[in-house]
Order: structure tokens, then sequence, then C-alpha cells
């Protein structure tokens, strides 16, 4: 029951969430222009051309009816069709998500245990040598704008030695019905560079979380009532203080995630990598509308979803979670 | 969009600071067989007659063919017809093309010609509906005999070729029509074209492969995968590491730096215009004021003003220093020397004095103030040459306040009205498609004026324009088009800025690549080096 009523609650909010994110962003493309001028060739149609496709796509309606007619196909389980692609706008980004879903993963396996691993040590060693290189590696990363980093990794790793591919997704392999290119040798060569494009930032951010928390539990009394057991030190950190800074990081590394689902924009423009985010913003460029509002509504679900993962996560991580 | 265009400003500089770079290495190449082009063009659908822009036709021209081409002097030239005649004023005979073969095996016969053009005219409802212009005109199409076809026109259709050189030829189904859907979601596209269809994913890749059965034998390469990179920086990117042969729309400014690391550069002028224009109609504006700040009636009304300005315009700026080069400075709508073109416009040269003074006798000893407004990012050199023509008029005492936006903002404040001045760009398959949507006056009938945002209205020129195009192809009406473009040239409704280039960068593993005017690009313009 209690569950249950915790459930219904959060499935409340994420509907009336989707429904303000609809409306704002319909609103929104509407505002910027009229997406006609982008289906037909601007400087070859006539004025004929134009007319017909404006009826042709419903965009001689009012918007709000134009809205209307969008929410009650959602109903049913449309997007619509995409004015450029005309392909079903649900099949293109899910054609998206397989390119999208693997960087992510795997730039977060990259980031998270090497963040959460450099920001334990360097907090137990606040101070020295270490602690002084990971904290400036941090500052630095973490400061540098994400376009610099990927065209400054291409250039290192991809034109200076060769070791690796400059751009696209390699090879992939047919499974679950969609292509992936981690399944493949050639596809695993193309998605370093753009996981770690991801990642170095996020390796900061999670260190300078770790590190700060770990420094915090440190000083506490049930750390130094460990000590005096007489525990060591791995042990220490890996049972007393990792669950107890973990909180704060399973939170942004689960936004961080989500982030990466939607907005990995400037690293998938670079690496021409063809993920959502991209999809997203050549949608919105080119007023796509229905593609737009699927990419939007996938963006919000994934973020509603990892919002209650993590609400889930914080109460196996944290007693005091369950019994409130 | 702020945040966007900083993105690409930041893109550009990063490219710039990594090609520099890029030039002090040595380059490692894999050597493959097929071609790989990184191209700027995203394919978005397999249907051939879904959408008129140049994203589908560059890559699905090697998969389909036209009855007739325009080769890279813009000349018709025999595809899939080998000659074609006007047997009466309303009506035109195409012999076809014998021992044509579609990639199923099928042979192509009238039959397929016919299928093509009621596809188009009475079956597809694309919403873009951009080749059904091209067939408007055709009453009937019908066969003669396996190897022949009539159409009839609604009244004389002298460039029925010319517009039949855009429409590729499909194979009908042994009943129905294919529709856009079939053709986008796993029906292989079947053409007669030198490469075969093998796979695609929408704005990602296109994996071509080799048509041994191509009635004009078998093509240069085994197989092409073309790959879609978007980003101009990426494209560098690939060029410069090896990872295409062949990379299209490369920034002008990267060019020195790409030679320097051996990828070699063609180039060719755009069967185009950028331009600035003026709304010509309304007796106010919005965007023009006095120097106070205060309405003032269109200035662009007179003649004076527009000859004045266009005298303050420096061209050589914008073709040297922004288009660094590649780029011609423009007097007329294509560039001199394509049919239909006239040798004696030259590029107007800049005098402040002879403008000022002008400027002067129009009435605006101490200029006035307007809104320039264009697109970001759209053709290259546009938000640029905003800045550069802002620079230009302040000389003759004209306050510019220039203003770039995303081109579907653009587009549609220019259409609602919002612009009194900007800048724009043109482009069509002859000299006559570019008049007729720029220059000649809004008319729904003619369907003409479609870019003539500005309403300028001239009935001299609507005539001549008129005359020229009922004269059948050739140096007549060539010399017909040439003598209406002076003519409406010398009263400037639209300031011509440039025509800029096709630059296209391409490796060790390509002998020569041939450009085209229209900017397309295909395996079948690259020719393997000789080993």
């Amino acid at each position: 029951m209690y569950w249950a009523t915790i459930a219904s609650g959060r499935l409340a909010q994420a509907a009336l969430l989707l429904l303000a994110m609809s409306l704002i962003a319909f609103i929104g493309i509407h505002s910027i222009g009229n997406p006609v001028f982008n289906v037909v060739n601007i400087e070859t149609a006539t004025a004929e051309d134009i007319r017909q496709a404006t009826t042709a796509l419903g965009l001689d309606q009012p918007v709000w009816k134009q809205y209307f007619l969008f929410l009650s196909n959602i109903v049913r389980g449309e997007f619509g069709t995409s004015y450029i692609y005309h392909q079903p706008a649900v099949d293109l980004v899910l054609g998206k998500l397989p390119a999208t879903l693997e960087l992510a993963v795997f730039a977060m396996l990259v980031a998270a245990p090497v963040g959460v691993g450099l920001g334990l040590l360097a907090g137990r060693n606040e101070g020295s040598a270490f602690d002084r290189v990971v904290l400036r590696f941090c500052v630095l990363v973490a400061s540098v704008p994400s376009f610099w980093l990927s065209m400054m990794l291409i250039l290192g790793l991809a034109v200076l030695a060769g070791w690796l591919p400059s751009g696209g997704r390699g090879d992939s392999m047919l499974a679950f019905g969609q292509e992936w290119s981690v399944l493949t040798g050639d596809g695993l060569r193309h998605i370093i560079l753009p996981a770690l494009a991801l990642a170095l930032p996020n390796i900061a951010l999670i260190c300078r979380l770790a590190r700060a928390g770990t420094i915090e539990v440190q000083g506490q009394e049930f750390t130094r009532f460990c000590r005096a057991k007489g525990l060591s030190a791995r042990r220490i950190l890996m049972r007393h203080t990792l669950p107890n800074i973990s909180i704060p990081i399973v939170t942004i590394i689960a936004l961080q995630f989500g982030g990466m689902l939607a907005f990995a924009v400037v690293v998938e423009t670079i690496f021409a990598w063809p993920g959502v985010g991209k999809l997203l913003i050549d949608s919105i460029q080119l007023l796509d509308r229905p593609v737009v509002m699927a990419t939007l509504t996938f963006v919000a679900v994934a973020f509603v979803t990892l919002n209650a993962l993590v609400d889930l996560l914080y109460a196996i991580l944290d007693p005091r979670v369950r019994l409130s | 969009m702020k945040s966007l265009r900083a993105l690409h400003v930041g893109l550009r500089l990063a490219a710039t600071v990594l090609i520099g770079l890029l030039a002090m290495t040595a380059s490692g190449v894999q050597a493959g067989d097929g071609l790989r082009i990184a191209t700027a063009y995203k394919l978005m659908t397999l249907d051939p007659h879904y959408a008129n822009l140049n994203e589908n036709t560059s890559l699905l021209s090697q998969i389909y063919e036209r009855l007739v081409f325009q080769d890279e002097e813009l000349q018709l030239q025999p595809g899939l017809a080998v000659g074609w005649e006007a047997v009466s004023t309303t009506s035109w005979m195409f012999k076809l093309r014998a021992d044509v073969r579609f990639h199923d095996g099928s042979p192509f016969t009238a039959e397929d010609v016919v299928y093509t053009v009621e596809r188009i005219r009475d079956q597809l409802k694309s919403p873009s509906g951009g080749y059904r212009s091209y067939v408007s005109a055709i009453k009937s199409v019908s066969v003669v005999d396996p190897l022949a076809v009539v159409f009839k026109t609604d009244g004389s259709v002298p460039n029925l070729p010319l517009a039949l050189s855009s429409v590729f030829i499909m194979k009908k189904p042994v009943q129905g029509f294919a529709t856009t859907e079939a053709l986008n979601g796993g029906m292989a596209p079947n053409g007669t074209g030198p490469y075969r269809f093998e796979g695609w994913a929408s704005g990602e890749y296109l994996q071509l492969a080799a048509n041994t059965d191509y009635w004009a034998g078998a093509p240069a390469w085994p197989d092409v995968t073309i790959r879609v990179i978007e980003s101009p920086a990426a494209r560098v990117a690939a060029i410069t590491t090896g990872e295409v042969d062949v990379a299209d729309a490369l920034p002008a400014r990267d060019v020195a730096a790409l030679k320097k690391r051996g990828v070699k550069i063609a180039s060719v002028g755009a069967a185009r215009i950028n331009f600035l224009q003026f709304e010509m109609e309304s007796h106010t504006l919005p965007g023009v004021t006095d120097k106070a700040g205060a309405a003032i009636a269109n200035p662009f009304r007179k003649l004076a003003v527009r000859q004045a300005l266009a005298l303050a315009t420096d061209r050589g700026i914008l073709v040297d220093k922004i288009l660094a080069g590649y780029g011609t400075a423009a007097a007329q709508v294509f560039p001199n020397g394509l049919p239909g073109t006239s040798d004696k416009l030259l590029p107007i040269a800049p005098d402040v004095t002879t403008a000022k003074k002008l400027l002067a006798e129009a009435g605006y000893p101490d200029g006035f103030r307007v809104l320039l407004a264009g697109p970001a990012g759209r053709y290259p050199g546009d938000s640029e040459s905003l800045q550069a023509i802002t620079q230009n008029w302040a000389r003759i005492g004209i306050t510019v306040e220039p203003q770039a936006v995303p081109f579907s903002v653009f587009n549609t404040k220019r259409a609602a009205g919002e612009y009194g001045l900007w800048y724009g760009g043109a482009s069509g398959e002859a000299v006559d498609i570019i008049l007729d949507a720029l220059l000649a006056s809004p008319d729904k009938a003619r369907g003409t004026g479609a870019l003539n945002f500005g309403h300028y209205r001239n009935a001299t020129f609507n005539a001549m324009l008129s005359k020229a195009e009922s004269i059948e192809a050739g140096p007549v009406r060539d010399a017909a088009l040439a003598d209406a473009t002076e003519f409406v040239m010398a009263d400037l409704p639209i300031i011509p800025l440039y025509h800029f280039h096709h630059v296209t960068g391409y490796g060790p593993r390509i002998g020569a690549y041939l450009m085209h005017p229209r900017g397309w690009t295909t395996a079948m313009q690259a020719e393997p080096a000789q080993e």
C-alpha cells in the first residue's frame, strides 16, 4: 500500500511534468519560426508550394488546435511523422538511441569508478602531492570547454598518434533489432575518443564530490572510532567512508547520465556520433516539431526514471531514508 | 540559439587551431578498395521524388538517373534519353536509351517514364511538393513504343527537357505505386545508376556498390561509403587524417592549411547568387529611420539610393577576405560564362565619392539608419558579409545595424514582411529559373516571384523575360535572357554580392575530382589515382 501510494504520486507528478514540458516546447518551437520554410526548398519553391505544404502539415490551423491535435495523437501513442525525414518521429529517436546509450554507458562506466576512486584516495591523503595533482587535474578538466577537449583528443590520439579514428561509429552489429557499435572491435575503437571526451569532465566532477565527502567523513567520530578499533585503512575507506559519501555521488551520476543521454550535442557533433542529442539540436534548427517533441518526451521520461532509481538507491544506501 | 552560434564559432576556432597544428605533422593513410566520402549533405529520404533538396538529390543521383542531365557547363546531355525534339508547340518526343537495366535486372522502358511522371503528379502527396512543379506543365505522357514517349504540355513549354533534368526515373512496380514509407523502410531503391544501394541510415551514412551492368560501363569504384558529417571541422579532420578520400563543402579559411597537409583542393563557382534585396513597394519600412531615429519614407524606392549603396559595397573584401578567394564578385545571378549570362555585366567597383554624391542628390546628404537582416551560418560568409557591408556603408554615412539570425527565424520574419533590407541567396537549374523567382513580379498563375520578397515590379522586364522563356533552348534564348538581365540589373532591384565557390578536398587515392557548379557530391566525380 505504502509503495503503491508513492508510485502513483510519482506517476502523477511525471505526467504533469510531461504535460508542462510539451506545452512549453510546443509554444517555444512555434514562436521560433515556421517549419514550412525548411520543408520546401525556399530558394525554388513557389507560393503555391508553400501554401500546399502548410496545409499538408496542418500548420494553417491555430496553435491551440495544433496542440490539442498533438495531445490527442499522443494518447493514441503517436508522435507524428517527421517533417524533414518523413519517418515516424518515435522510430527516429529509437534509431538514435543505441548510439547514445552505448556512448553514455561506456563513458559513465569509465567516469564513475575512476572519479570515485581518485576522490577517495585524494581525500584520504588530503594535502599530499597526489591530492594536489588530482585537484589540479580536476580544475583543469572541469574548466576546459568540451569542444576544445574533443578537438585536443582528436588532435592527440587520432591525428598525431594515429591510434584511433577521428569520428563516426565504425562497424556495428545487429542485436535486439538495433545496430550496436560496442559489439565490434572497430566500433570499440571508435567509441573510445567520444567516451573519453564525455567521461573526463565527469571524472573531475565526481572526483571533487568524493574528495570533499571523504575529507568531511574522515573528521567524524565514527571514522576515528573505526581507526581506534584497528580496522585497516582500506576497510575503513570501502566499508565506512564510501557508503557515507555515496548519496550526493549517486545523485550527480544519475543527473550527469541523463545529461549524456540528451545533451551530449557538442561531443556527438564533433565526433559525428549519430546520437539523440544531435538529433534534438538538428531538429530544433529545422523546426521539425514531431521529432523535437518525441525527443524531449524521451528525455523527460529518462530523467523521471533516473530520479526514481536514485530515490530507490537512497533507500538502499541510507537506512534513515527507509525508516522515514 | 545564441549558444548554438557561440558553439559554431567555437568549433571554427578550434578547427583553425587544429589545422594549424596539423600542418606540422605527417599523414598516414590506409588504403582500401572502396571510395570513402564525407559529405555535408544529409540524406533524409530514399524517395527520389519526396523533397527537391540538394541534400537528397546529390546522393541519390548515384542510384537513380534522369532522362537528361546537366553537365559541368550546365548544358543538357543525354541520360536515359538519347534524344529529344519538339514535335509540335505542345508536344515533345523523347527517344529512350536501349539495353538499360534497373538494379533488379528488369529493363528500362517507356512505361517507367510514364509511371515516374504520374507518381510525382498524381500519387505522391509529399508536403514539400518539390517535384510537382517540374511536371505540372505536362498534360499527358504516353508510350509511343517501348523506347519512345510523347509529352503533351499545357501550352508551349520550351524548357521541358530542363525540367526533366531534375526528375529521377523509377521502375514501374507490377501494381500500385511505391510509397515514401516503403522506400524509407526497407524496400531497396531500384534505379539505373552506376551504383547500387546497399544500406543507409538517414542522416548518417549511405553504402553503395558498383552496378557492374551499368549501360555506360562499370563504374570506377567497387564500393562507396558516404558518411554524413555535418560539422565542417569534423569533415576537415576526417580528410586530414585520411579516414575519407573526399570531403565536400570545406571552409575556405582551412584550405591553405589543408594544402600544406597534402590534401588536394577542387573548387568551382556555384551556380547561385548571394545578394542584398530591398522592400520596394511599401512607402514606410520597418527598421529604417533617419539618424535621429524618426521614421522616414522608404529610401530604397529611389534608384539613386540603390546605386549609391551598390557603389559603396566593396565586393573585393567579401571575396578576398571573407571567402579567402573562394568566391567570385557577382554582377548577375549566375557566374559569368554560364548559359544565359551577359558578358557585358561586370561587378560594380566601389566608388565612395560618387556614392555620396548620389545619396545627397536623392535627399539623404546625412545618410540614414537601416537594419540589415540575414541568415547566420546558411551560406559561406553570410554573417561576416553583414559586418563588412556595415563598415562599407558607414563610409557614405549610412548606419547599418546588422542582424544575423538562424535561417528558419530569418525565413519566417522575411515572409512576414518584418525586414526592409536583407541578405539572401538563390539557386536554380538555369538563369531564367532564378530571374523568375527573384526578380519577376509575384504572380500566382505564372508561379513567378517566389523569392521576390521585395515586391519589385517591372512590367518591361516581365515581358522581356516571358519572351525569352518562350524561345527554345539554345543561343537565341540565352542571348534574350542576357538582355533581360542587363535591363533589370541597371535598375538594381537587388545588389549582387558574390557567387561562393564549392570547395572539395581529396586525398592521394583520388587522381582528379570533377566539380559541378550545382554543388553535387558523387562517387562518379572522383577519378581513382593511377597506381
